[in-house]
């Protein structure tokens, strides 16, 4: 090879190397996949207790940097002998939305982008086929003459598809019916939001946002603690909660008093007497055969 | 890189190649364009370092919602609720204004509908259709204005208005003993903690029943309107 | 040993060496698409930093062109075995050589539906958790793991065949039997497995009626075997044209008539599709929003009729003999890749997320950062074919051999033997 086309080789390779850098300058700006802890960290079922504690304290400083706030982060487990049913009753919610947002400020879901995990539809009297819900009603006040609400959130599918299509095993059914998500394990593919048929899934498109003084500082490693850019997320039954024996938060702020929640496997309990008595409940899309855990019923 | 010559060309040549007139042509049309790529690198790599395009576009804030939404406070509050919490209790004080041992009397309009004094205006009577409760009577207790009494004659204190409404309610009423209908907060299990059940009139005001409308909560933002246009506050009406 | 060693690392060198030179036109092909590589990168490069939002997906639309173009490609990958068949069980001498073209493009569409996953991923730095071993692979319940294996699977036979089979040429040593029949044999199954796969991806979704029908499976065969010998033919005429590489007429005419009986098929498959949806007036929701609008939302509708109009006219044009003319051949293999092109892409992934599954109505419009990346990504692919092309030429010819390794390689120092010297 002679000099100048060595020469002039040269000049294309070193101003197309020169492109090809300026072309991954934006990648300056990435300070959230750098953490080398983070990238090797191992699948939640793989922790040992010792490992856990290391991840929970790491989480807990991430979090204090982030947002200036201490949380306490827990690794919940379930209890034995029991199982999670929610039933909502169609009759006594009036549409109000108020769980939506007490989901939101418990679960520390996003607020810039919104990301909320219920969605309450506006249902015409007659008809149980969610194409005919509204989503997006804003009267005056509610509810409304001749229409009926369907807050409808993670059914917690005994036979959940979502958990079948990830690939990575990052969703799974825990033993007490709550499906959750290892945040730390998604690769955010997003098949399991193409497979539920609830729409109960949801993906952070971008880095999350919450106000540092609407934080919950209470919160659980499978639950509510924050998420990151790229992964799934979805209603884990406020496992922060409910895995202390509390009720979740979207039940305790219904001021209707439609929303019921326990452990089926307790004679005892208000779903257990719920679906013992009511005549009539719904399970949604029941043909499609996830078989919900959570039950729509009406009463007098 | 200089201009390329015949000479060049011929200096450039493997051995065993024949040149041929059209190669000259070709050669320098290579050069040409191996010049104008490098330019286009050049300033493709400017216009990646300026970020000249495909910046995302900011995204507007959505308003908090109102902590009245968040608010997990009943509707009402009973009068056990306020004794609880060592409220001022004067309403409830039936003989600061009628007289002891003289049932007050009823008054009714031409339409047998319930004449209602102006001390009590406050009251909307809409308990049950067809006029059936026009009459104080049935639940408050005439002889006693501090009492209530159910309609087979047995007394129950404000404090326990629930078993008032459940002498007539029956199936609701059990339910609500089980926790089935209306309000429960604290621990679904209870060997870690109580559960608090609300009274009927948390929710229900006894007079008119039926569960007061209230303005709803604001809807569900789109993820993509964020970008295009800021968003209005909400109002907590 | 050593001495194979040595002679396997000059044949190495010896062709990644001849990818970078060529005449003027190679090099402004080449120089073109690395311009729109670069602006894709560019343009992931921001998708990583940012995150998802600087496409146009969102909670209701999930998927968009990136597995669009993906279910695409996997069709073009699988249809390569179209003249494998013909050559290896039906002995057609036509196609003999041609096969390793039609390898070579299936490799390259392959590393472009890798491409494209790859981009959809909100965390592509976990694609470790997909390794068996090292991480935690959902297999066999998750159809996208069965995904994950036979397209890689596929990549690594297709890349063995036609790298044995080169290598054989360069060598000037008649290829063993034993070495490569069983992995043709093996990938010929293994092409329709790649797109059965596929199809399943989105057939097993109970949640999603408009996926959720046995005919998607099958439509998808019939659209890849399509579209895929389609660009095989277009691929085919270029090559004859840029270089001195002999194809026959009748070998391009055995290809048409693979796509004429695949999209006869498939046209079938489709008028079964739009009856069965339409005549019994229970239509699925998304194929009312696709075909015809739902509640005054139409965005996909002119798309899919575009896509339907040519399909139509391919099918005409391929069954009159007008298509045996090789300039309405070109014309008509556009329109196949063009119409299949949308019907699998906009057509089929996106309608199924509208409405959403709680019948939410949100329309998907692809993001200027989203198109240039998907641009980007052809362009790589192209890239990588031309790469390919320029590889495997010569060395059919017998131009690159073992015999002349002591001479300077065809095409050094801008004279482009094998490119741009034809007489």
């Amino acid at each position: 090879m002679d000099r100048r086309s060595f020469l002039r080789t040269s000049a294309v390779l070193a101003s197309g190397l020169a492109a090809l850098a300026a072309s991954l300058s934006p990648l300056r700006k990435l300070d959230d996949y750098v953490s080398l802890e983070r990238f090797v960290q191992k699948y939640y079922k793989e922790l040992t207790p010792e490992e856990m504690k290391q991840v929970l304290k790491r989480i807990e400083n991430e979090v204090e940097r982030q947002y200036g706030i201490r949380p306490h982060v827990r690794d919940l487990k379930p209890m034995d002998g029991v199982e999670y049913v929610y039933a909502l009753n169609l009759t006594r919610c009036i549409g109000c939305r108020k769980c939506v947002h007490a989901c939101v400020q418990e679960n520390n879901l996003s607020r810039t982008p919104e990301i909320q995990y219920i969605r309450v539809l506006k249902m015409p009297h007659g008809s149980l086929d969610v194409e005919k819900g509204e989503h997006n009603y804003a009267p005056e006040s509610v509810p409304e003459k001749g229409f009926f609400y369907m807050p409808v959130q993670c059914q917690q599918c005994k036979n959940p598809p979502c958990v079948k299509v990830c690939p990575v095993h990052a969703t799974w059914q825990e033993t007490d019916g709550i499906t959750v998500v290892d945040y730390d394990w998604c690769i955010g593919c997003r098949y399991c939001e193409a497979a539920c048929p609830y729409w109960a899934r949801r993906f952070n498109f971008t880095q999350p946002s919450i106000p540092k003084e609407r934080i919950n500082p209470d919160m659980a490693y499978l639950g509510n603690r924050p998420r990151r850019q790229g992964v799934m997320e979805k209603c884990h039954f406020c496992i922060q909660r409910t895995r202390v024996g509390r009720y979740p938060a979207c039940l305790e702020v219904c001021p209707a008093g439609a929303r019921k929640f326990g452990n089926i496997l307790d004679p005892n309990s208000e779903v257990s007497y719920i679906l013992r008595t009511k005549r009539v409940f719904i399970q949604l899309k029941e043909e499609l055969g996830t078989s919900p855990r959570f039950f729509y019923y009406f009463d007098t | 890189m200089d201009q390329p010559s015949a000479e060049d060309d011929q200096r450039g040549l493997p051995t065993g190649y024949q040149q041929r007139p059209h190669r000259m042509n070709s050669r320098f049309k290579a050069t040409l364009v191996l010049r104008g790529l490098v330019v286009l690198f050049v300033g493709l790599a400017a216009a990646f370092l300026l970020n000249l395009w495909g910046r995302p576009a900011p995204l507007h804030p959505i308003p908090l919602v109102d902590p009245a939404f968040l608010d997990t406070a009943t509707v009402r509050r009973s009068y056990a609720d306020l004794v609880r919490a060592k409220e001022d209790l004067s309403d409830f004080d039936c003989y600061a204004c009628h007289e002891k041992n003289k049932p007050p009397v009823l008054r009714y309009d031409e339409h047998q509908n319930l004449l209602i004094p102006r001390e009590h205006s406050d009251i909307v009577m809409g308990h049950g259709q067809h006029g059936r409760n026009n009459n104080c009577f049935n639940c408050h207790n005439e002889t006693n204005l501090e009492l209530l009494q159910t309609r087979d004659g047995r007394q129950v204190k404000f404090a326990d208005s629930s078993q008032l409404c459940g002498s007539c309610h029956g199936p609701t009423y059990e339910d609500w003993e089980v926790g089935a209908h209306g309000r429960i907060s604290g621990y679904w299990n209870r060997s870690r903690g109580p559960i608090k059940r609300q009274d009927c009139v948390n929710c229900h005001n006894p007079h008119a029943p039926p569960f007061p409308s209230r303005p709803p909560a604001p809807g569900p933002h789109l993820l993509h309107e964020l970008a295009e246009a800021p968003v209005p506050a909400a109002t907590a009406h | 040993m050593t001495r194979a060693l040595r002679d396997y690392l000059v044949f190495l060198r010896r062709c990644g060496r001849i990818a970078f030179v060529g005449d003027w036109r190679y090099y402004l092909w080449m120089g073109v698409l690395t311009v729109f590589c670069l602006l894709g990168l560019n343009a992931y490069a921001k998708q990583l930093v940012n995150g998802l939002i600087t496409t146009g997906m969102s909670d209701q639309v999930s998927w968009g062109v990136y597995i669009a173009n993906f279910t695409f490609l996997v069709g073009v990958a699988a249809a390569a075995v179209m003249m494998v068949i013909p050559v290896y069980i039906y002995d057609n001498e036509e196609l003999h050589d041609l096969v390793i073209f039609g390898e070579l493009l299936a490799v390259a569409a392959i590393l472009m539906c890798l491409a494209f996953v790859t981009v959809d991923l909100g965390r592509p730095d976990r694609f470790w958790h997909l390794i068996p071993g090292l991480g935690q692979l959902n297999f066999p319940a998750s159809m996208l793991s069965w995904d994950v294996i036979v397209l890689n699977g596929y990549l690594l036979l297709n890349v063995h065949i036609c790298g044995y089979l080169l290598y054989c040429r360069y060598r000037d040593m008649k290829p063993s039997q034993w070495f490569y029949i069983p992995f043709v044999f093996v990938a010929i199954g293994w092409a329709v497995s790649i797109h059965t796969v596929t199809a399943f991806l989105y057939v097993g979704l109970g949640g999603r009626p408009f996926w959720n029908s046995s005919i998607v499976g099958p439509r998808f065969i019939a659209s890849a075997f399509t579209a895929g010998p389609a660009l095989i033919i277009l691929a085919l005429q270029i090559i004859r044209r840029v270089t001195e590489y002999h194809i026959t007429d009748r070998a391009l005419l055995t290809l048409r008539g693979i796509v004429q009986v695949s999209m006869l098929i498939n046209v079938f498959l489709l008028v079964n599709e739009v009856f069965k949806e339409f005549y019994t007036g229970n239509s699925v929701a998304s194929s009312q929003y696709l075909y015809v609008g739902l509640h005054g939302y139409h965005a996909l509708v002119p798309w899919i009729w575009t896509a339907i109009t040519f399909n139509l006219v391919a099918m005409f044009l391929l069954v009159l003999p007008l298509s045996r003319s090789l300039k309405w051949l070109n014309l008509t293999c556009v329109l196949c890749i063009v119409g299949i092109w949308i019907e699998k892409g906009m057509g089929l992934v996106i309608p199924g997320f509208i409405p959403t599954p709680l019948g939410q109505i949100v329309e998907y419009r692809p993001s200027l950062n989203e198109t240039l990346i998907c641009v980007g990504i052809w362009a790589f692919g192209l890239l990588s074919y031309t790469v390919f092309l320029r590889m495997s030429v010569p060395i059919l010819q017998g131009r690159l051999a073992k015999t002349n390794e002591s001479l300077p390689d065809p095409g050094m120092d801008g004279a482009p033997a094998s490119l741009a010297a034809k007489p």
